[in-house]
């Protein structure tokens, strides 16, 4: 047994980092560089009547202006209907409108302020219930005539639903009329920020030859390569997507967006290198965020608190534009009822547009936002018959011979041990039963749980690829399209080659930036699945590596292929242990002592396609969208005031199962960053939109994140249920600690509070409205 | 990135800064008395503020340092936020400055900045209110002592080409009772939901407030409704809130309605702990 696996070994990208010396995509030179500067909308909803450049070409230093007309051609990953810039139509407040390629950031940016816009306003749709009233007028006039990317985004004309995924299954309205409880729960949660510490950049240039080079902060490289050839008609050969270290993504860098306008900056110019930043204002109301989702569950149990019946309605906010939010409106179907069997189930997941800025995947995809009305449904639920929350949990857990909503049948392997999350999780939080513990005064402390389960939404035929060389001291050099974003995932990839080769994972390096030119295609760095996807193509780069050394060492052995073992840095005779030859010396071939020359250079190489996916059925929602899903339980305790409605958050807990825990300190920092993500969102954060559609205050003085010293403690576990398909059985975790905490907060809060608080952010204004203390 | 050019000046003395200023003005410019910069760079930065000049005044001797005698304490106007809290030398005013913005800007917001700028709350000028501090300001006219209240009404309000050079805070203020009570809407760090920071000369309470109203401010008539000790906690609170002298702010981080409840509340616990005595 080597010691690479269920090692909490440094990040291989660490002293980079501490050292502040790690390269983001701005932070490259660019003396040669010209730079463009965006103008954006500064209506929710308008058309453009008139545009004048006159006053920003005339000024110093200033290249080309662009608007809308100087680009028709429509963008959007599954369904194309976004304009790089705005072309006849503002659709919210903060879209690019304009941009100016200028010889420096100044004279780019007093370019664009001088750009005068003629608008005429249109009413704004601000919520995707109001967006869905009969009498709404459609956001996009033209939404049949959109080039759908995907088979399985079926937009609904004349109406502002983008997409609609409906899961069937048993007999919803029957179960119902035989339930001893049924409740019913709306939900509003707003849009929110990804905030990311890097703001988005992008750069590119047009080479004479027509090569097209881009530099961003991308974590989908191969999806720029992609998209640019395919709306340009460029030869995909022609262009290489370079990515250094990404400084948080969180979903928000998934889609393309700064690279489409950096191409247009530099096609402008003749191909020169243009470099295009934004201020954090613009990468928030400008560039894709947190979906908001409205939502109405119902819910019904017999009188032992089995579920019987469930029915849902999800209306994602996804904003002007689809982006990927058909996507999270089928995620939310394909796991709508979190871990638990509920055989009669009806439920309708959107994509509704709206005049809010449009959004993108965010961290566990869209799982956080149906994980609160599910598990708001679910204590609601509890209270209605008696029980404790967490044991009507437990009583209700997916369980062997259980199918998924989509009807996966769940095993242990794929579907993981919910039971025992919810066990563990009882045990590390120290568990009350869900009552509130009186402090003297006007304080009490209580907790609230909520479960979750996460599965991925890739395309059924998504790949990924590494390349594994040699250095000349028996060290390797690991190469995959991974973009290292924070997520870790370079060195859990580097621990997975270290424990297949039997070395020490300090002997793997791992190039840490990504060149498309260079490294075999990953997908995208999205879903938690580096090390899945990734991980399961440098197995079979290490396998592939193996078989080499094992060639060449029966070769110079004199011994046959099967006796050969590859270990600690030697390749030997597992008969005869004692000859054996040190790696460096076998892995470009080897010479002997005589000179001869024995075998070839060994090079690893492993590619790797997901497997057995498939589309839901548009009636029913069947089929399977993921490899596996990664079950968890969280519980959170608050401290609150009742007289005054203040809180704080004082333990926040996680069992998650892992599968197998490679790199023990990694996992839980992962986790504990995606609770802390959790508690901020669901305590401070909200994009909040004035009556006219415009983002009130989107900039860092007034939209809080949790600030560091006021965290809660976190506590982490794992169960471990391996998933046989995957490196060292190792479940997806990186997103996951975020999903349950907004929920188990709420939990928590509408147990001290003794009320129902159903909306987010739980800031103390809306709990004191929700007691029925404000007028 | 500020998207437009300026000038720099660095002012040696204080004539030399408000000469420039002056001739800046003669020329049809505009010029700013320049210290931490946080809130001109954000300003010029979101294109609010397009300065042609600004005036670097953190060299002048007369605005630095912090000095102590018998009579009180005198402190530049150019000392950081941090400074401040860190001399421990008025408590109260301490408390306010480490609990405006975070650490990092504390160690770059002056005094003179956070009493001057355009953000509304100026928590540091509440203990200033309190206390009776004298304001020393120079401007075209030479220099000119006048109460701190004179020239701060809703925020600092010097003459034109006049700059803040000092406050003064009477010796009996640094070692008395006091309290400082800060709310925000559920991040720690962030503009005051309400602060309400009070001082004891003797036996009598005073009070000021911020971000309850549009402005902060002191008022004499809160505070009589605060020292009616024959009335309980509770209902003096009731009674300031409905004292208010405008009505209670409402934007993003609260609505009027809300921050007068928590005003209420806190103004309640303060008076309750100052019955129980334990300020």
């Amino acid at each position: 047994m080597n010691m690479a696996l269920n090692a909490s070994i440094h990040r291989k990208e660490a002293w980079d980092k501490v050292c502040g010396r790690a390269k983001y995509a701005d932070d490259l030179p660019a003396a040669d560089h010209l730079c463009a500067r965006l103008l954006t909308s500064t209506r929710a909803h308008a058309r453009i009547l008139g545009i004048d450049t006159a006053g920003a070409s005339a000024l110093p230093g200033v290249k080309a202006v662009l608007t809308g007309e100087d680009c028709d051609l429509l963008f959007g990953p599954l369904l194309q209907d976004r304009y790089a810039l705005a072309r006849g139509v503002a659709r919210y407040a903060g879209e690019p409108v304009a941009m100016v390629v200028a010889v420096d950031e100044p004279a780019a940016e007093a370019a664009a302020r001088r750009i005068a816009i003629e608008y005429e306003d249109l009413p704004p749709l601000l919520t995707p219930s109001q967006a869905m009233l009969p009498n709404a007028a459609p956001i996009h006039e033209k939404l049949a005539d959109y080039k759908r990317v995907v088979s399985d985004v079926r937009p609904e004309p004349g109406t502002n639903v983008a997409a609609r995924h409906r899961v069937r299954k048993g007999d919803a309205k029957a179960a119902f009329a035989r339930c001893a409880a049924v409740i019913e729960k709306r939900f509003f949660l707003p849009p929110s920020d990804h905030l990311a510490m890097e703001v988005r950049a992008a750069r590119a240039e047009i080479a004479a030859d027509g090569n097209v080079l881009v530099t961003t902060c991308s974590q989908a490289p191969y999806t720029v390569k992609k998209q640019l050839a395919e709306a340009f008609k460029i030869e995909a050969g022609m262009i290489t997507v370079r990515v250094p270290f990404v400084g948080g993504g969180f979903g928000g860098k998934a889609p393309v967006t700064l690279e489409i306008l950096a191409y247009l900056a530099s096609k402008s110019v003749g191909g020169r290198p243009v470099r295009l930043t934004i201020p954090r204002e613009q990468d928030m109301a400008s560039f894709p965020c947190r979906m908001g989702l409205e939502a109405t569950v119902r819910l019904g149990a017999d009188e032992n608190g089995m579920l019987q019946a469930a029915e849902m309605e999800f209306l994602v906010d996804c904003g002007a534009y689809t982006d990927i939010s058909p996507n999270m409106a089928k995620a939310i179907a394909a796991d709508c009822t979190g871990p638990y069997r509920v055989e009669n189930l009806s439920c309708d997941a959107l994509c509704v547009y709206t005049n809010h800025t449009y959004a993108t995947s965010f961290r566990s995809f869209s799982h956080d936002s149906y994980t609160f009305c599910v598990e708001r449904a679910l204590d609601a639920l509890a209270n209605r018959l008696g029980f404790d929350p967490l044991e009507l949990r437990l009583k209700n857990a997916v369980r062997p011979g259980d199918f998924t909503p989509t009807g996966v049948p769940a095993t242990p392997e794929l579907t993981g041990d919910v039971s025992r999350c919810i066990e563990e999780v009882k045990r590390l939080s120290c568990w009350d039963g869900g009552r509130p513990l009186s402090l003297g005064g006007s304080k009490v402390r209580a907790k609230g749980v909520s479960c979750f389960w996460k599965s991925a939404n890739p395309p059924t035929n998504a790949v990924s690829g590494a390349f594994v060389t040699f250095n000349s001291d028996g060290s390797v050099n690991l190469l995959t399209g991974v973009v290292e974003m924070g997520s870790g995932g370079h060195t859990q990839l580097a621990q997975i080659l270290a424990e297949k080769l039997k070395l020490d994972p300090a002997q793997v390096h791992v190039v840490a930036h990504v060149d498309t030119r260079v490294a075999p295609e990953h997908w995208k760095t999205v879903a938690s699945l580096t090390g899945y996807m990734a991980g399961n193509a440098v197995l079979r780069a290490a396998d592939d590596l193996i078989a080499q050394l094992k060639r060449t060492g029966a070769e110079a052995l004199g011994c046959a292929e099967a006796e050969i073992e590859v270990a600690d840095g030697r390749v030997y005779s597992i008969k005869e242990p004692e000859r054996f030859m040190l790696l460096k010396a076998v892995a470009q071939g080897y010479q002997t002592p005589g000179g001869a020359s024995v075998g070839e250079p060994a090079l690893g190489r492993g590619g790797y396609m997901l497997k057995g996916l498939s589309m839901l059925d548009p009636a029913t929602g069947k089929g399977r969208t993921s490899p596996q899903w990664t079950p968890g339980a969280q519980v959170v305790e608050v401290e609150a005031d009742l007289e005054a409605c203040t809180y704080r958050v004082i333990t926040a807990c996680c069992v998650l199962d892992v599968g197998k825990v490679v790199n023990p300190a990694a996992t839980r920092a992962m986790i504990a960053g995606g609770m802390s993500m959790g508690v901020s969102l669901a305590t401070r954060e909200a994009y909040e939109y004035d009556e006219n559609g415009s983002p009130r205050a989107p900039n860092l003085r007034t939209y809080k994140l949790l600030h560091i010293g006021q965290e809660p403690e976190y506590r982490v576990d794992f169960v471990e249920t391996p998933d046989p398909t995957a490196p060292c059985g190792a479940r997806p975790y990186t997103e996951h600690g975020i999903i349950g905490i907004p929920a188990a907060l709420a939990n928590a809060l509408s147990a001290a509070f003794g009320c129902a608080l159903d909306g987010l952010p739980l800031r103390p204004e809306a709990i004191r409205r929700a007691i029925g203390g404000a007028p | 990135m500020i998207p437009f050019g300026f000038a720099y000046c660095r002012a040696q003395t204080l004539a030399e800064a408000v000469a420039e200023y002056a001739r800046c003005m003669a020329l049809g410019k505009t010029a700013l008395y320049y210290a931490g910069g946080s809130e001109i760079i954000t300003m010029a930065r979101a294109g609010d503020i397009r300065p042609d000049e600004v005036i670097d005044v953190k060299d002048i001797v007369e605005c630095r340092g912090m000095e102590r005698d018998e009579l009180g304490l005198s402190i530049g106007a150019a000392c950081t936020l941090n400074q401040i809290k860190e001399a421990k030398l008025f408590p109260l005013l301490g408390l306010a400055c480490g609990r405006i913005a975070d650490h990092t800007n504390q160690c770059r917001i002056t005094l003179g900045g956070n009493l001057s700028g355009s953000i509304i709350y100026h928590e540091a000028a509440l203990p200033l209110l309190l206390c009776d501090a004298e304001a020393s300001l120079f401007g075209p006219e030479g220099e000119r002592r006048v109460p701190f209240a004179d020239v701060f009404q809703g925020r600092l309000r010097p003459l034109p080409g006049e700059m803040l050079v000092r406050v003064r805070a009477p010796v009996w203020a640094l070692a008395a009772k006091h309290a400082h009570i800060k709310k925000t809407t559920n991040e720690k760090i962030d503009y005051p939901l309400v602060n309400v920071t009070a001082l004891f000369y003797g036996e009598a309470l005073r009070a000021a407030f911020s971000g309850v109203c549009a402005q902060p401010f002191r008022s004499e008539r809160m505070e009589a409704i605060l020292n009616e000790r024959a009335l309980c906690p509770a209902e003096r609170a009731r009674l300031a809130v409905a004292a208010l002298p405008e009505r209670a702010h409402a934007d993003v981080e609260g609505s009027g309605e809300y921050r007068a409840f928590v005003l209420e509340h806190t103004l309640k616990k303060l008076l309750e702990d100052w019955e129980l005595g334990s300020l």
